[in-house]
Formats: structure tokens, sequence, C-alpha cells
């Protein structure tokens, strides 16, 4: 594997190419506003103004893989025709941090596999094609990644790194996977990959603040802590809202609801919070986790123990973006190491 | 007297509250791994107390959790500056927690580092069982002292021409993730359950989009309506920052200038504007 | 294993089906047969096995497949929320969409040559009726057959005709209602103390237990007081479920899913789940 150079200042070139035949999503925006969006093709040749690459993004880029909200099928209220959306083309996200990248992988296990392959799912992920960015510096005091498994400038999953060069003004591009060889070819057309001289280097990667001392054995001591009186300290302060949920780029629980509009009944699957109170409440009232202690405990257990049981990985990867934005404190971080010193 | 001396005295009272189990806990702030950051914390026995802080960012609300723990077996302790206890007065009037179960400690609040409070009419508390250190003003600050006005972000959104207010309220709804995180702040949200969490009923769709999202802001703002306490909280909160504090000063400013002064949880026996009413009352509207 | 059906291949898209008959069991629970459109079985579950039930424009939720014929499935339902409520006013023909069967089954070949004992409460008896039904078609393979259920009321009491006049000719029924009524002279009582009343043997005996979660619970203490082994209970458990393939997350207890890994479990191995049920 070979590295190439892609300057700066042919970042909108390279965008541009893209865009061609692919849908390409971006971090744009700032502060609450910086998020992934899918740009325009104005956008894509005004890079300098429109993507931010600096920082993470406030909501995870997840949604392009599992959106807010989707359509699964639409029904005919008069003949009962089914009717299911176009699937996406091919698509691009642009600059994704590596803990990001991660997280797809533990959508990839939620969707994909144990029986079922989730279809709106499946055809959203065989045509992405993803280019991480690997972070220069510290995002925030928060990240955590390098004690979760990943790290700064870690390439797992992603099709395409880059890595800033220490000057600044360009990125040292690796093309990991077949479909970031196609990129690269498509790059190549464009004219807009030079190859890196010995003075195109990359600065060592930041090592996060934060550390988490997150044992082997995480979910086998949790569990043993199911009836632990901490879990009410826990979860004192916390709201029962769905921030933390929204934000995080591995939280993937949904519900289906239907919505009526044109004659047809559309079902829809959206976002949805185990933290909320309707969450788990059955039709007829019974509850199997009626407090915020019950919820906050499923939340995390799901995230530290249950996914690692079912799955293998922890459903978390350090991009501590819930402990940064939580109103009342509540720190995943924290319930790691108390983990740790059971 | 500095902050560290009056978060000495706050440890101190919460412990000696402990000891005596006069109360079954103390609502109040700890820190968390971010200087900057406050939680909300509940001294649980009297060794808890020592991690109370008092800094210019215990921000949080206390009296929101009250209502976790409405028929308590004993009394609950809770720390109260102003806007506490305005929340404190508003969940009194709306029979959400009783007088004699709190023990109120009042703080009067120097003001902390969060531009809210650069609009607080109210920083002594207005009930309390006892206070733990003098105000520095002797009554609340005046409005014409106020270092933002009252309802800035309502006249933020009135200085726009009609269409731009329209495209404001859109983008902010198309923004709004629906966290409820304004909702669950919020101290005078306090139905047992909200319509939102009623979705069997069809009242609040699950759909995630600005239509949905504007059911739910608009009927929030108006079922907070004149109850609102001012606080910010539901700013606060809000991970996408949205400016929603707007809505419910727009209403309180209304009222006002319907019927004069208006402010509410001055006072634990008031009612709130729009709940009340009188039978001789002339519908002019119908 | 049984094949899942859907519309598509999508497993989220349910199959068009439509209604072919409906039974009043009780005041709020009804039994509809179902059948696909084109007059097809949706699908052959084995039993104890779901199936997601959708109403177009009102909602979808998960209900224990009762029965079975050779071109349709049967659910019993009770009318608890809004879509039950649809369903309940529902007339035959009507179309209804049908996805699945989810989840695993009651293990009737571990039963084979075992005496059985069915302890239902309620509408908890609708997913053991399936058991009960496969039990009697091979009775040959099983031993004794009991089936103890009750309900608050004579008028609360599902699958009459078979309570009452298939069974008896093939099993022994014990039927108990909550309180006494004017017309019943059989057994007043709560199913668990009924149950303890009775005094079963636990010798080569299993039994399958479903009803309210109070009931549950309060039978399976009775059981082991009486004897069983835990890997002789064996109860079918209830959560919310919104996708039905182990995905949408809420209804898991620990890390199973009840609509993957449940929801039948034997006591032993619900012990090694978390209390959360």
């Amino acid at each position: 594997m070979t590295q190439k150079l892609l300057l700066k200042s042919a970042l909108p070139a390279a965008l541009t190419a893209l865009l061609a035949d692919h849908a390409v999503f971006a971090p744009t925006g700032e502060a609450e506003r910086h998020a992934f969006t899918c740009l325009s093709s104005a956008e894509a040749s005004e890079t300098a103004d429109a993507v931010n690459l600096d920082g993470l993004t406030t909501i995870s880029p997840k949604e392009i893989l599992f959106p807010r909200s989707e359509t699964l099928y639409g029904i005919g209220l008069e003949n009962g025709e089914i009717s299911t959306p176009e699937p996406t083309g091919p698509t691009v996200i642009f600059g994704v941090r590596p803990c990001d990248v991660r997280s797809i992988a533990n959508l990839d296990c939620s969707f994909l596999e144990k029986g079922f392959v989730d279809t709106a799912y499946v055809q959203r992920r065989e045509n992405l094609t993803i280019i991480a960015l690997a972070c220069k510096e510290l995002q925030s005091p928060a990240c955590f990644c390098d004690s979760m498994g990943g790290g700064p400038a870690s390439a797992e999953g992603a099709d395409i790194m880059l890595t800033e060069t220490a000057d600044g003004k360009a990125f040292l591009v690796s093309f990991l996977t077949a479909k970031g060889e196609a990129i690269e070819k498509l790059w190549e057309t464009a004219s807009v990959l030079t190859e890196p001289n010995s003075a195109d280097t990359a600065p060592p990667p930041p090592v996060c603040t934060l550390k988490v001392d997150k044992p082997q054995d995480l979910p086998a001591k949790l569990m043993a802590a199911f009836d632990d009186p901490a879990w009410e300290r826990l979860s004192e302060s916390c709201l029962g809202c769905g921030t933390c949920s929204y934000i995080c780029p591995t939280c993937y629980c949904f519900d289906i609801d239907t919505e009526i509009s044109g004659g047809k009944a559309e079902q829809l699957r959206c976002w949805d919070c185990c933290m909320f109170s309707d969450y788990s409440r059955m039709a007829g009232g019974h509850d199997p986790r009626p407090t915020k202690k019950e919820r906050l405990r499923n939340r995390f257990l799901h995230k530290l123990a249950y996914f690692d049981e079912r799955h293998g990985r922890t459903l978390c990867v350090g991009c501590g973006r819930c402990i940064a934005k939580c109103p009342s404190g509540v720190d995943i971080a924290h319930v790691i190491e108390w983990g740790g010193t059971l | 007297m500095t902050n560290e001396q009056k978060q000495t005295l706050m440890r101190e009272r919460a412990a000696a509250l402990m000891k005596d189990g006069a109360v079954s806990y103390v609502i109040g702030w700890r820190e968390t791994r971010f200087p900057g950051k406050t939680a909300i914390f509940f001294v649980r026995d009297e060794k808890d107390a020592d991690m109370l802080v008092w800094d210019e960012y215990t921000i949080p609300l206390t009296a929101k959790y009250l209502t976790e723990n409405r028929w308590p077996d004993k009394k609950i302790g809770i720390f109260a500056r102003g806007c506490d206890s305005k929340a404190i007065n508003r969940l009194i009037s709306d029979n959400q927690v009783e007088r004699e179960n709190l023990y109120i400690i009042g703080l009067p609040c120097e003001g902390k580092k969060d531009d809210r409070c650069l609009s607080c009419t109210q920083r002594d508390p207005l009930i309390y069982d006892e206070l733990l250190w003098e105000p520095e003003n002797a009554t609340g600050t005046s409005e014409t002292d106020l270092q933002r006005a009252r309802f800035f972000r309502a006249e933020e959104v009135e200085s726009l021409p009609t269409d731009a207010r329209f495209a404001h309220w859109e983008d902010v709804y198309a923004r709004c993730i629906r966290c409820y995180a304004c909702r669950n702040v919020c101290p005078v949200c306090t139905c047992r359950e909200c319509y939102v969490d009623m979705h069997r009923t069809g009242f609040q769709g699950k759909h995630h989009d600005a239509a949905e999202n504007r059911v739910f802001g608009v009927t929030r703002a108006f079922h907070v309506g004149d109850r609102c306490i001012e606080c910010g909280e539901c700013e606060r909160v809000c991970p996408m920052g949205l400016p929603i504090l707007g809505q419910t000063q727009k209403i309180i400013k209304t009222i006002e200038g319907l019927a004069g002064t208006y402010e509410a949880g001055m006072d634990p026996e008031a009612d709130s504007f729009l709940g009340k009413f009188d039978l001789d009352d002339k519908d002019t509207f119908m | 294993m049984s094949d899942h059906n859907c519309c598509n291949n999508n497993p989220l898209v349910p199959l068009q089906c439509k209604l072919i008959g409906i039974t009043e069991e009780t005041p709020d629970v009804k039994t509809f047969r179902i059948q696909c459109a084109d007059g097809s079985k949706p699908f052959t579950p084995l039993p104890g096995q779901l199936a997601m039930i959708s109403l177009a424009g009102i909602g979808e939720a998960m209900f224990s497949i009762t029965a079975q014929g050779d071109d349709w499935i049967e659910s019993a339902i009770k009318r608890v929320g809004l879509l039950t409520e649809a369903l309940h006013s529902a007339d035959i023909g009507d179309a209804i969409g049908v996805r699945g069967p989810y989840g695993n089954s009651f293990p009737a070949d571990a039963l084979k040559g075992k005496d059985l004992l069915f302890v239902g409460g309620g509408i908890g008896l609708a997913p053991v009726r399936s058991l009960i039904l496969h039990v009697l078609k091979n009775k040959a393979d099983y031993g004794e057959i009991d089936v103890l259920y009750g309900s608050r009321s004579y008028a609360d009491l599902v699958f009459k005709a078979d309570l009452f006049e298939n069974w008896p000719k093939q099993l022994n029924t014990h039927i108990t209602i909550d309180a006494a009524e004017d017309g019943w002279d059989g057994h007043v009582g709560f199913v668990p103390s009924y149950l303890e009343e009775k005094a079963f043997s636990p010798k080569n005996r299993a039994c399958i237990v479903c009803g309210p979660p109070i009931m549950i619970k309060f039978s399976l203490e009775a059981l082991e007081r009486m004897g069983f082994a835990k890997e002789n209970i064996i109860t079918t458990l209830e959560m919310r479920m919104k996708c039905g393939i182990g995905k949408c997350g809420r209804c898991n207890i620990g890390s199973k899913y009840i609509c993957l890994d449940g929801p039948v479990f034997t006591l032993s191995e619900l012990d090694e789940l978390p209390d959360e049920k």
C-alpha cells in the first residue's frame, strides 16, 4: 500500500470529483450546527468555507447509515399496495474521526448479524465508502478512544485514511480497501493526488488526556454488580432525556411508528432512546424498567456488557460526546472506572 | 464571604441535618470531571456532605428533583437560590410538592457564569426555612439593574421581520432532535405522564422531522406558558443550542402587556395567570 | 427451524393477509384466524413462536400464535391498546399484515416421554395453547397431561370450548376463577394456590407456565416448593417489541432478546438473566 498526498488546496477538486457519482457527506457548520451534511456541488467547490474539519461534530455521522427517521414501506389504505423507498446510491462520508469510524462496526454488528439482515441498512452500508481523518489534536477533554481499543489515528474500518501533515498543508492518504482504491482511481483521473516527498510526514498522534481503566472482564464485573446500590447514585442526577443516546455514534435503538399521508400509511423507523418512559412499557401498562435507575443501568449494561456478550465488542468507542453534553453530569467513563474497582 | 466559605457552610449544614436525621437527603451540587461543570448531587449521609460544591458553575436547578419523590416519608432537604425558590413556589402552588415535606436551605446567589443569569430578577431565595448567609442585596435585583433585558430572547425574535421570524422557528424545529431534555429539566413541567409518552394516543408521532418537532416545541412552550419561572434551564440543557427560552419569555411578556407586572413563582399561594378564572368573566371573545 | 416469511424479502415488511375467522373468547379477547391474501398459509410456526401483526395506518405488535391449520394461523388477542382496539373492531375479510414467525419455541421434542402440566392465567393460556394442541396431536409421544388454568371470572376464561368440551376428553383440566360467582360450581381461588393444593408430583413431569407477571412469579415459587427442578419449569415471556428481528433494542433481558432468543425459557435459563421481567 502506497501513500499519496492530497493538498488541502486540492480538496475542492477532490470533493467535486466524488460528487460526480456519489452523494458526499462532510462536516459543515460550527458549534452545535457542526454536523455531517450532504454537500452540494457549490459547497464542494468552496470547501474552504463550507467544510469544517475541526473538532468532533455535535451529532455523530451514524444518521447517514441509520437516519433519524426513514420510511420502511408505505401501504395504500385503499388497495393495500406495498411500496418501498428507492435504495440510496453510492455515498461517501468524508472526514470521519477514527472513533466514529469504529462505531460503524458496532452498527454493522447490530443491523447485519445474529439472524436477520436489515434490508435498508445493508443497502446503505454496501454503498458507503468511509474516508477517515486521523486526529492531529485532541478533539475534546472528554475524548477517551485510546482507552476503548481505538486511537486518534486508528484506521480500523476506514476505506481511506487521511492524516494531516505536520505543516498542515496537506493530507497523507492511504487507500485501504477495494472501495478506497476505486476512489483512488477517481482521484488519479481528476489529478488531485500527488506523490509525497520526505518532508511530508505526519506528527505523532495525540494522546487522550482522559484515561479510563477498562478491565478485560468488565462485562462480568458489571453483571455481578447488577443489584449494587451504586446504580441509584449513578442515576440520581440523570434527567432521563435522550441527549446521550441521540448524540452517541453507537446507540442504535429504534421505534417503528405509523403515519398516514396521501391515502398511504407509512411505516417509519425512527431513533428511540432507552431512557424514555414509554420505551419498554407494554400495552397493558407493565414496565420491566419502571424508573430511571433501571433504565440507566440497562443503557450502560447494554453498552458495556450485553453487547459485548452478544457481539464481542464494547458498544462505546470513547468519543466522549455523551460525557461532554450530558446536562446532568452522567459519565460513562465513571461507570467503566467503577466497574474496574469491583 | 468567599465561595469557599459558603461551600464550607453548606457542607457543615448538610452534615448536621443528616446527623440529626432531620431530612432523608439534601439536594445540592457536586463537581464533575470537568472544571466549569457541576451536577446535581444527593447528600445521603454525613460524609457525602464533603462532596458538595458552591462556585460560579453551580448552575443546575435543584428544584426539579423534588418531583421524583412527591410523597416522602421524611422531609427532603434542598439548597435553593432565587431561581430554585421560584421553582419551589410553583411546585407548591401546582400541588406537586407540599411545603411541610421540604426543608429549604436558602442560598442568596451572586449570579453564576452563565449568560442566563445576566437577566435574573431574583437572586435571593423567596421561600426557605433558614438562610445560610446574608444576601448582598437587600432584595432581588431590580429590573433596571439587569445586565441584560429580562425578555432578551423574545426580543431577539421580535426584532426580526415576520418572514425571518418564521424562518427562525423553522430552523429551530428542523434542528431539534427531540431528546426532551428541555421538558425533563423544566421545574414546572410536572405532568406525571407527559402527552409525548402517551404515543398510543397518537398525540405526538415518533417521527423525527420538523413537523413533529414543532408539535412538541409549541405544545411544550404553551403548556409551560404562564408558569415559566424564566430560569433558562431549557436552553442550558439543549444539546443543539436552540434558543427556546424565547417562547415562554414571549408568553410572559405578553401577559405583562395585558395585565401589568407578572412573574411566576414569586408566591407559593399565587395561581398561574392563565390557570385562574372567574364565573363572572365576560366572554368577550366569543 | 421454521422459515421466516415477509414481503419483498424485507424482514420488516409484512405479508398482506386477510382475516378469515373471528371468535369472541371473552368480553376483551378475540381469536383471529389469518390467511394470506392469496389463500395460502402465511408460515408454519413452531409451538410457542410469535407473529408480528399489523393494521395499515394503526400500527404493529407482537402476539403469540395460538393455533394453526393447513392454510391459516390463529392468534388470541386481548384488547389493551390502540392496535388491539382496532383489531377488535375488524371484520372477516379485512386486510391485516403479518410477518414472522419469531422467537424460539417450546422444546416439544425434549418434552417427549414426560408428563406435562400446563399452568395458565388469563390471556396467558394463548401462547401455551399452541403446545397443548401440538401435544394432543402427538399424544402417544407424551405421558399424562394436565391443564390448570384460571381467570378473574367465568366470563374471562378463554377457549371455553377447549376447556369444557374438547380437552376434558383428552387430558385433565383444573379450572379456577378468582372469586365466587353465581352459576360457577368449580374451584375458586388464585392459580398459584390452586397449583399447590393439587400437589402435582414433580416426578418425570415438566411444567409450562404463562400468565400475568405476578401469577408467573408466585407459580414459579410454588412449583419450586413442590419439588420441580428448574430445568423442568418452562415459561414464555412478554416484552415490548418493535422489530421482532433483534435490532430495535427494547425487548432485552440482559443480553438476550426475547424476540430472538425467547420468548420460551426454562427457569434455570431465567435464573441466568438479570431480574428485569
